[in-house]
């Protein structure tokens, strides 16, 4: 590494830096839009049927209908870029940005591998170095922004059923991120109380990871980890908590005005949530880039097999969407403050009394 | 009407939530798994232009008017289609003839013009039903569309010779008058 940076004239510091940000921008928006490939073909395996699969490269390579991304991408690039006069001009045009910037920023602090020391420097994994003092926080913050993009769209496109989906799932995603961030702080509290000591606050993400080198949050925490993933799915818009949109009520909910490459970038900001909702579950109760049996895994396995529980959490997302049906908001609402809120506060006073009794 | 509500009681495990929904994903994971190993041929889906659908025998698509074996039409224009089609689709023009050769026999009648407009057709098959001397018969053909409306407009010609046999050999090679396939025709 440090040959190459010289090369470049670069500090091997500042290499590392743009090699981390083009993985951590690059790598959400690939598996996003191989999502939404894996979305179509999964859900038609799943309905015994076979899918897009007519598009192909040059004519010639249909490669199982891998080349429909690049035909949506570019059919939403030439699509007229409609705006509705009613619409409110630049809300409507920031609000696409709105939905998609938080969906990528919430990676930055996620490890998706073991540091690994080159020389005397250590290089850490993740966009943040560890003791950034945000740590787990940050994303949590960041998940509650992404409100906004959807609320944005809503209220720009100027349009009845626009609003409804936009303040249904604002509603939404305010009441499940009580339950998630409720079910976070056990694992904080019980990382804080084992591993080894370190500099590190309980909350930060490579200290979660490694405290799980022998045993996985899902286990002891099989409570935290149903209620947050539950709740991923209610912050991530998937069913069966799709409030935002639902064919039958309110057309395409926010989503009905926008065309074009605006409608391409909030769809495809909608699968990058997914990426960054499955980022967390993993790295929360996953164990992160832990392997099991393995103490070791140095750096590019760790990277392999945090890549793999990632896809495999996308899809659970993709395929829990294509078995349930969706929940009535009524029952959305229920479920978050009657089921979901007392579970995830059950949880806590367990963990509490456990390290209580266990401190005695 | 009285409905009889059956009431059902769940156990604790079915009122989780939780069990019933990884019982669902077990299925559509059963599925998922079968359908990725059934090769594309053998799956539900008939990749249409690419592979046909057969039609079962009674299906009724494209009509055909049908001839003896020395190729003279069958049809003796007695309108009896005509007035049975709800559509109001066929257009018959009767003529007179007394060509002998033919093994029409008795016959002295015969469409000039017969023309069904096949945007107006509902394939009902009333037509061949209404036929005393089954000159008119529906196919199992069913790509019947077209650029536009003239040409499905299917005269008499078409009507006969249209049709051609899987492999692509017409059904009728003493043809007196061959008309191509979807031509359209003078109004």
């Amino acid at each position: 590494m440090d040959s190459l940076a010289q090369l470049l004239h670069l500090t091997p510091a500042t290499l590392w830096m743009i090699v981390k940000v083009l993985l951590v921008f690059g790598g959400p928006f690939t598996i996003a839009s191989l999502l939404t490939w894996v979305e179509r073909r999964g859900s038609a395996m799943i309905q015994d049927r076979i899918g897009p699969n007519r598009a192909a490269l040059f004519g010639k390579w249909r490669l199982l209908g891998l080349p429909q991304i690049v035909a949506d991408g570019i059919k939403a690039f030439l699509k007229e870029d409609l705006v509705p006069p009613h619409a409110v001009g630049i809300l409507f045009w920031l609000a696409p940005l709105f939905a998609f910037v938080p969906a990528v920023l919430g990676f930055a602090v996620i490890p998706f591998g073991q540091s690994f020391t080159i020389g005397n420097t250590q290089y850490h994994m993740s966009l943040l170095d560890p003791g950034n003092g945000m740590g787990m926080l940050y994303p949590m913050a960041i998940g509650a922004v992404a409100i906004y993009g959807v609320l944005t769209a809503a209220w720009s496109s100027n349009n009845k059923w626009s609003i409804l989906g936009g303040m249904r799932v604002s509603a939404q995603m305010i009441s499940y991120e009580l339950a998630m961030s409720l079910a976070v702080v056990a694992i904080f509290m019980r990382t804080g109380n084992a591993g080894p000591p370190t500099f590190l606050e309980a909350y930060d993400p490579h200290r979660i990871v490694a405290a799980q080198a022998g045993l996985w949050n899902v286990i002891p925490q099989f409570l935290g980890f149903v209620v947050f993933s539950t709740c991923m799915f209610a912050e991530t818009n998937r069913l069966p908590f799709d409030f935002a949109e639902g064919e039958s009520e309110i057309v395409a909910g926010y989503l009905t005005e926008f065309g074009s490459m605006k409608f391409a970038l909030m769809y495809l900001s909608e699968y990058v949530h997914i990426v960054t909702a499955a980022a967390l579950i993993v790295t929360l109760y996953l164990g992160g880039w832990q392997i099991p049996f393995v103490a070791d895994p140095g750096a590019l396995l760790s990277v392999a097999a945090f890549l793999a529980k990632l896809l495999i959490v996308c899809w659970v997302f993709i395929w829990v969407r294509w078995t349930l049906p969706r929940f009535r908001y009524d029952q959305l609402m229920a479920l978050g403050w009657k089921v979901m809120l007392p579970l995830a506060l059950g949880n806590l006073m367990l963990h509490a009394w456990w390290m209580h009794r266990a401190a005695m | 009407m009285a409905t009889v509500i059956k009431e059902v009681e769940l156990s604790w495990l079915d009122r989780t939530y939780l069990w019933p929904i990884l019982k669902g994903m077990v299925i559509t994971f059963k599925h998922f798994i079968r359908q990725l190993f059934t090769p594309t041929s053998k799956r539900y889906t008939v990749q249409y232009p690419d592979a046909k659908k057969e039609m079962p025998a009674g299906y009724r698509g494209l009509h055909e008017l049908k001839r003896f074996e020395d190729g003279s039409i069958k049809c003796v224009a007695c309108f009896m289609c005509a007035e049975a089609c709800p559509a109001r689709c066929i257009t018959i023009e009767a003529e007179e003839f007394s060509d002998l050769n033919q093994t029409q026999g008795f016959e002295e009648k015969r469409p000039k013009v017969f023309k069904i407009d096949m945007l107006r057709c509902i394939y009902c098959g009333y037509c061949e039903e209404a036929c005393p001397k089954d000159a008119i018969w529906l196919r199992t053909d069913y790509e019947l569309s077209a650029y536009d409306r003239l040409e499905m407009q299917f005269g008499k010609w078409d009507l006969m010779n249209t049709y051609a046999k899987k492999d692509g050999k017409p059904e009728i090679s003493t043809d007196p008058k061959p008309a191509v396939p979807h031509k359209p025709v003078e109004m």
